[in-house]
Parts: structure tokens; sequence; C-alpha cells
């Protein structure tokens, strides 16, 4: 009996040390990688040909200084016009996805069902491939190289929507909105008032989202925002491959993709629990 | 008394109707402007001959289907482009999604089994998950210039002896698909391992308890409970991954130098549609690209919701 | 404060095609343009009335209250609350306000701003508003939790706020929807009594919905007792107890339930007599009067009689006990008579009050029975 028991834990034991093996394997790999980028932005261009090293060469400022006063690549005004950008955008999204999600979820009206099977029906098409049609009407009507005709489109996000629909039928009973009626609230002022406090939650995640898909967005920004000024972060990044790679200052080019993540990365891991929740809670959940 | 009481009546009913109409009026109306209307546009187009030529625009001029009869046409090499990127897209999406559900199925287990007790189960999620948000531009420049020729990756393989000397990775077709892949691979497996062990913990665990009790191995769990309850989910999840595939663009963009180096062989679709839409602002080649797209991809959101459907009965 | 009147008043609910699929099990009528939740309702509310609708789920009692309030809207009739028209005004223009079942407590507000929300959309001085919500507080005693937020709040604390958020405002009627529902029976009752005590304080019309009749007994100047959308009855406590419409409200009202049982009405000039297998008992004088005056003939009907009004005798109505349930003072008999389930309530007197598995003669007198309709349930009485 005593030897079964101890036959049963060595196996457990051996199992658990290739599984940690595995997981800790995983994990250096997603962290090597930024670990080298970390370690190489703070490296002069000498320090970098001399090779691999995971030892910092304690010129993080200088590089800083180098990538922020470039004469070709203005990293800080990418990363402001990616900021108005991706801000406006998730703002508008969760806004206008709430609103949405309400109205349907909320109201009786004929279009009602129509109108919910549409927005699920075209949730998967990815904008690619409107691009062409997208690039067509902006071009004709002047609007490349405008900040605004990336972000007004956002106000309409079917995958958004779908979270906030979800998130209203799990939380919202009904009899809210009914009470705030009978006490005598307007029906945008219960919106704004009673609802969107309460989808606090949801708005917060699915902002970060937003946020982030759009500071991220390279397909269509690249073929509008060709002016200098109106880069945003992704388009100057490309900017820097097709660029003479050999002639740069290569401390540089690690710090212009360290100030292209870092951001993300920051707020990531202030909010790393919940943005983890909300990866699951916006999913399959019919 | 009567006279006004019966006049209000008539003028107004309570019914709320007309704030959903007002509610969703934003979304859809920014939905056709910008969405819609450029998706008709674009399948409009796909019929003309439409482009820019230097300065000057050709066209638009009705051509039928000539655009997609030279889509099909073969090259001079003999090669039909579209097959080939559509045939580039898929290895590459194969090579990273493998690995990326075999891995995230495994971790899915292990995270969620009691038996095993996976201790720092947040911290290890939160390092996985985390290449997800990252900007797949800079991913893969930051890719780029570590395995770039003068990059640190070849000198350390150089100094540990591995190779003689420097060896570029961007213009040899296996090691580039497998770079795309392996980022592929390292953004999206995280976010699979954490939607799977959702679906696991979504499984009643009496029935695992149950089927331990009953005598089943580890194994015989997994095949026997685990895999057929988290069908469903699976399917999603591998699904969304074939269409969030067949969009793939920014790393393979990135690491080729939107070449699709060597020989084309990195170059996916939408690198083929961004090539029309780019300099040239062929609006005819583009849109019969985005068309055949647009099909593929309603092809594999009606499986996914298929799946959706049976998972709600 | 206010009277309310309801006159013809329907509710039809427009049915999908795939309602007509699914809702097979329902009693509710099927018109043309729906499904009718309520039939042409019909009362008087007088000022200060408190009225509670109780009926089974589904018996279009909260569709009528919600009709009251403008939460839905009335398919056809007319609604007036104080001789003023309100069908087409908007539940905020309507002076009126509501207690939830499920509280509907903002949850992001503590109990102040919850308390203070009408009245800020109204546009009411603060110092005023802090003034009213701070009277409402004292006589609910939740002045303590002001601060709290729901979350942080007991059931019964909440169905408290529920309430000062509804009278914080004087509204002309205040509705309640199953306010107790949620709270365990100890609270239950001690809530109950309070209800009725908060009447007293703030002088208004009351409309009052629930599925139990306890409480409809107990808080309701009148019952409007309702099944399937049709009012069975409108009645003060005692009337609808003591006189019930039909047989649906005799079962309804009381517990235990009221024993039917399938005998026969004899009538010798105006004198009347139940008949139950040998056994009869002539009739009240006053019961017989009423049925003369109806001109009720010799039938068969169903007669009922409550559990408590029945007693163990040597003559009387067979009966075998299956299980007696002890009660403290006084025994529950679950009976069987000629197949059919009969409670009675009997004295406890000493040891020997086991008599489960007896036979036994079950007697009442001549005043306490109910004679019904045989064909349609209707009291032969009224």
């Amino acid at each position: 009996m005593n030897s079964k028991n101890k036959a049963a834990a060595v196996k457990l034991l051996i199992l658990r040390i290739f599984v940690y093996a595995v997981i800790i394997f995983l994990c250096a790999l997603c962290l090597f990688f930024f670990i080298m980028l970390f370690v190489n932005s703070s490296r002069t261009n000498s320090q970098l040909q001399r090779g691999f090293t995971l030892i910092p060469g304690g010129h993080f400022f200088y590089n800083l200084n180098n990538a922020v006063h470039d004469s070709s690549i203005n990293i800080p005004r990418g990363m402001l016009n990616s900021l108005i950008v991706a801000g406006l955008s998730s703002a508008l999204t969760t806004y206008f996805s709430a609103l949405t999600a309400y109205g349907i979820y909320v109201y009786n009206f004929k279009l009602k069902k129509l109108a919910y099977t549409f927005i699920i029906a075209v949730m998967m098409i990815p904008s690619q491939v409107s691009a062409a049609g997208f690039v067509k009407i902006a071009l004709e009507l002047d609007l490349d190289n405008k900040l605004w005709v990336l972000i007004i489109p956002s106000i309409a996000a079917p995958a958004v929507f779908f979270y906030m629909h979800q998130y209203l039928k799990a939380t919202m009973p009904l009899e809210i909105v009914e009470a705030a009626r009978i006490d005598g609230s307007g029906e945008f002022a219960t919106f704004n008032r009673i609802v969107l406090p309460i989808m606090k939650p949801a708005i917060a995640v699915q902002m970060i989202f937003s946020f982030v898909a759009s500071w991220n967005n390279y397909f269509l920004p690249a073929i509008l925002l060709t002016k200098p000024g109106k880069k945003t972060v992704p388009v100057m990044i490309a900017q820097l491959r097709s660029a003479d790679y050999s002639k740069f200052d290569m401390g540089k080019v690690y710090m212009f993709i360290l100030l292209a993540i870092l951001p993300v990365i920051v707020v990531y891991f202030i909010l790393s629990k919940s943005i983890i929740k909300g990866v699951t809670s916006g999913s399959v959940k019919g | 008394m009567k006279s006004t009481t019966t006049k209000e009546a008539k003028a107004k009913s309570i019914s709320y109707a007309k704030w959903g109409y007002i509610f969703i009026l934003p979304f859809f109306l920014v939905y056709a402007v910008f969405t819609f209307y450029p998706q008709i546009l674009t399948i409009y187009y796909s019929f003309f001959k439409y482009f820019r030529d230097g300065l000057t625009w050709i066209g638009p001029e009705f051509i039928g289907f000539d655009n997609y009869k030279a889509l099909l046409t073969p090259t001079a090499e003999g090669t039909i482009d579209i097959l080939k990127y559509f045939g580039n897209t898929v290895i590459m999406w194969v090579m990273g999604a493998v690995p990326q559900f075999v891995i995230a199925l495994a971790l899915a287990v292990f995270f969620t089994s009691t038996r095993l007790n996976i201790k720092g189960q947040s911290i290890m999620k939160t390092v996985i998950y985390m290449p997800n948000l990252i900007m797949a531009s800079a991913f893969s420049m930051l890719f780029f210039t570590l395995f770039s020729t003068v990059g640190p990756i070849n000198s350390l393989f150089v100094s540990m002896g591995i190779i003689d000397k420097a060896f570029d990775f961007f213009f040899c077709t296996i090691s580039m698909r497998t770079l795309v892949a392996l980022l592929n691979f390292l953004m999206w497996f995280g976010n699979t391992t954490i939607l799977l062990m959702a679906g696991i913990q979504s499984i009643d665990e009496s029935l695992f308890e149950s089927a331990r009790l009953d005598g089943a191995s580890g194994l015989r769990v997994f095949f026997n409970i685990t895999m057929p309850l988290l069908k469903p989910i699976f399917i999603y999840t591998f699904i969304t991954s074939m269409i969030g595939g067949l969009q793939m663009f920014d790393v393979p963009n990135i690491l080729s130098n939107r070449t699709g180096q060597p020989n084309r062989t990195s170059e996916t679709m939408v690198m083929y549609l961004n090539n029309y839409l780019g300099v040239s602002k062929n609006f005819g080649m583009a849109g019969a690209i985005s068309v055949v797209l647009f099909i593929l991809t309603a092809v594999l959101s009606v499986i996914v919701f298929k799946t959706i459907d049976r998972d709600k009965d | 404060m206010a009277s309310v009147s309801l006159k013809d008043v329907v509710k039809i609910y427009p049915q999908t095609e795939k309602d007509k699929k699914s809702r097979k099990k329902t009693n509710l009528e099927v018109r043309d343009k729906g499904v009718v939740a309520v039939q042409e309702f019909n009362i008087d509310i007088k000022d200060k009335e408190f009225i509670v609708l109780v009926g089974p789920s589904g018996c279009g009692k909260s569709t009528t209250l919600r009709m009251i309030a403008g939460l839905e809207e009335i398919t056809s009739g007319e609604l007036y609350i104080d001789g003023e028209l309100m069908n087409a005004v908007a539940p905020k223009d309507r002076d009126i306000a509501m207690v939830f079942q499920s509280y509907a407590l903002y949850p992001h507000m503590t109990v102040y701003e919850n308390m203070a929300y009408s009245l800020k959309i109204k546009k009411v001085p603060k110092d005023e508003i802090d003034r009213k919500v701070k009277e409402a507080a004292e006589i609910l005693d939740i002045t303590k939790y002001l601060q709290r937020k729901p979350k942080a709040l007991s059931g019964g604390q909440r169905q408290r706020v529920a309430i000062g958020r509804a009278i914080v405002r004087n509204p002309k009627v205040l509705l309640m929807d199953e306010p107790l529902s949620n709270l365990d029976a100890k609270l239950r009752n001690q809530m109950r009594a309070e209800l009725l005590k908060l009447q007293n304080r703030i002088q208004t019309t009351i409309v009052y919905v629930t599925h139990d009749q306890v409480e409809a007994m107990t808080l309701g100047d009148r019952i409007v007792v309702m099944k399937d959308g049709y009012i069975q009855q409108i009645g003060t406590p005692q009337e609808v107890f003591n006189h019930q419409a039909n047989t649906f409200v005799a079962g309804f009202i009381g517990t235990p339930q009221m024993n039917f049982f399938e005998g026969r009405l004899l009538r010798e000039g105006n004198n009347y007599s139940v008949q139950y297998g040998n056994y009869v008992v002539n009739l009240s004088a006053e019961k017989s009067a009423r049925l003369a005056a109806n001109n009720v003939e010799t039938m068969d009907v169903t007669f009922g009689i409550r559990p408590e009004q029945m007693v163990l005798a040597n003559e009387g109505i067979d009966a075998t006990v299956e299980v007696s349930e002890m009660m403290g003072t006084q025994s529950h008999l679950h009976a069987t008579c000629s197949g059919k389930d009969v409670v009675v309530i009997v004295p406890n007197a000493g040891e020997d009050s086991d008599y489960s598995g007896k036979s036994i003669k079950l007697e009442f007198s001549g005043s306490v029975v109910h004679v019904f309709s045989k064909e349609d349930g209707r009291n032969l009485e009224k």
C-alpha cells in the first residue's frame, strides 16, 4: 500500500516538473525578445556591433535623446498622432457600441431583430475587404492624411457591440430602466447617468482593447497617411524597415521599437488582471 | 375635463419604440457610410478597369469579369499569383497555428488540472498573453533587427559555432516562413490558451471527478470528457484563427520589406491586395482580390455561426 | 392623494409566429391581435385606498400595475388618475412611484443618491431634497445607511431603500410589484406590519401586486382576485373570504385550501340542504334565503367547506386519515374521502392526537357551506 502511494507520488512529481519546465520555457521565449529589446535599446551602435549580450549598455537616455530628435522619423509626433487616433477611437467605439447595444436590448421595435442579426452577421468581416472602396472615397473627397477619417468609423464596431450586448444581458435588469423612467429620468439621461456607470467594467475592458487595436493598426493608416506629420507609429516603424538599415544607428532603431510598444506594455502590466478577464468574457457565451 | 383629455390621448403614445431607432441610428449611419458603402464600391469597381498610372487616372471603364480573369491568368513564370499567395498564407498560418493550438490545449489542461495544481498561474498567463497586445509591426521590426545578418542572433550563433558566417534568415524560404509563423505563434498562443482554459473551466467539475472515480486515466479523461465538451469552443477558436490567418499582413509585410521575399514565397493575400491599393491605386484589381477574400471569410464565418448555434442548444 | 379608475382596460401582446408555436401551455385567450394578458378591467380605486391585486403567475396582475405605471401601453380602455386621462402620459408625468420586486436600486449610487435622484431630476432645491430624503429615511429607519451603496445592504434594508425612494416624492399613487417576495418568511411578516403603519403615515393611494393571498388579506382595503387575465372578484378581505365569487377564489384564498365535495343541493320550498352520500346538512336560513332569491333549484353542485370549519363527529362524511401534521395547538389531518383529498384542522387533545391511519367522520354546520355551480364554478348564492 505504502509503495503504491510512493510510486504515484513520484509519478506526479515527475509530471509536475515536466509541466513547469514547459511553461517556464514558453514564458522565457515570450520574454526573451523583449528583454533583448530593452538591453539593446540601452546600447550604442558600436556596442551593438560587438555582438550578442544580455548586459545593458548604459546608454538608454543617449538613445532616447537620439530617437526623439531624429530628423527623418518624428516619433514624438507619431506617438501623439497615434494617441489622438487611438484615444478618440476607443472612446467613440465604447460609447456608441454601448448605446447601440442598449438600444437593442431595452427597446422593442419592429427592426430590432433584423438590426441585431445584421450586426452579428457582419461581425466577422475584416475591414480589409472594404478597404479599396474606403480608399477610393477618401481620395475622392481629399480625406487622406486626415486623422479623423480613421477615427469616425470606429463608431460602428460590431464586435464591441456584441460584447456590450452580452454584458447587458448578463448584468442589467430591465427594472432599473423602468425605475429610472418612473423617477422621471429621460431616455438619454437614463443611459448616460444610470446605465453607463453600471457598464463601467465592460467599457473599461473594451476601451483598452480598442485602444490597443487602434494603436497597433497598420494596414489602412499605411495607405492613407503619407505626409510625415500625419503618420502614426506603426507607419513610422514600417518606414524604418524600408530605410537602408545598415547606415542606421541601431541603438536608435531599438529605441524606436521600444517607444512603439512601451505604452501598451505599461498599461498592460497595470491592468493585466482585468484585461485577461476581458479576453474570455467577450468570446463564446452564446 | 373630457375635451382636453381625449385630445391628449390622441396626441401621442407611451411607446418607446422610437428611442430604439434613435439609439441605434449613429451606429448604422456610420456603418453605412464607412463600411457598407465602401464595401459595395469595392465590389462595383472589381468589374472596372480603374487605376493610376503616374499622375493620370485610367478608367473607370467597365470590363466585366476581366479583373477576375486576370487574377487567374498565369504569369510569365507560369504561376497563378493569387493561388500562390493563398498557398503562402495557408502554409504560414498552418506552421504557426498547429503549435499554437497543440501547446495552448496542453497549457489549458495543465492550468486547469486540480491534481497538478500549478502555482503562479496569474503571472504565467500575464506573460504568455502579453505578445498578443504588442504592435505586430513593431514586433516584426524587432525580429528583423534581431535576426538580421548583423543582428545579435547571428552573432550569437556564430560565436557558439553553430554556423560559421552570418545567415540571412530573410532570404531563405524556410527560415522566412518559420519566422513569420514563430511570430504569429508567439502572438496568439497565450490568447488561445486563455480561451480554451475558460472553455474547460465551464465544464462541470463533477464530470471530471466522476470519470476519475470511474477509473479513467488522465489521458482518457482528456479524450473522453474534456475534448468532446470543449469541441464547440475549440472549433470556434480555430475558425476565428483561420479568419485571422487569412488577414495575415503586418508580420510578413514588415519582415520582407513589402516584397514577399524571397521570390514572393512570403507574400500573403492581403499583401497582394495592399500592392494594388498602395501606389498604383488599382481599384479594379484590388476590388477583385477583396471579393475573393470576402467570399473566403464569409464561408468561414458561416461555420463559426453554425458552431455557436449548436453550442446554444 | 388621488383616485385611480380603470375603464375596460385591455392588454394584448402581439404574437409572433415563434410565440404561436412555443406558447402552448397558457390559458390566456388568443385574439386576432395577439394574446390577451388583461381582459376588460374595471375598477374605481378611491383616494387613500390600499388595493391589492392577487392571483397566480400569469394572471395579468403585474401587467395591470405596469399599465397604471405607464411602463406598458394600454391596448384599449381608459386609465384615469385623479379624474385625468393618463393613457398617453409618460410615467414621469403621472406622479406615481413604484417599488419593484427586485428593488431596482441604482447600484452605483449611495442610498441617499438613490432616494434623491427623482427629486434632483425635478430640480427640487438641494436643501429641500436633503430634508425630504432624511425624513423618509427616518420613517423607514435607514438613516444610518444613507451613505452606503446598495451592495453593502441586506435584503431587508434594500427593500426599505426601495420604498424610501418611492415615498420621498409624495406620489399621488404608490405602486408595489411583489415587494416582499424576495424576503425570507420572518422579515416578510415584519415588513407587512410596517407597510400598514407606513400607509397610515403617508396617506396615499396604494396599488399592490402579490401572489400571496395572506399578504392580500392582511394588507388590502379591497382585494382584486385575478386569473387568466380576468377579474374573478373585487371585495374587502371579509367579502372575498366569506362570499367567494366562484370555486377559483374559494380555493385561492385561505390556507389550507378549502375542501371541495361533489354533492347535491336539495330544495324544499325556501329551505335548502346539501347531500353527500347519505349525509345531509340543512343550510342556514341566511344562505337558503340567498339561494331562494336566485331561484336555485335542486341540482348537482360542488360545495366547499374550509378545513377549520369541519369537526370530527360520530355522524358525517367518511374519511380515512393518511397523514397527521402536528402544528402545535392543532393538527392538520390529511385524509381521503372517496378518493379525494381532504384537509381538516382539529385541536390537539393531549397525548392521544395521532390520527394516522384512522377512519374518521366529518361534520359541519349549515352556515359554513359554500355552494357552487358544478358547470362553471360560480357561487350560487351570489
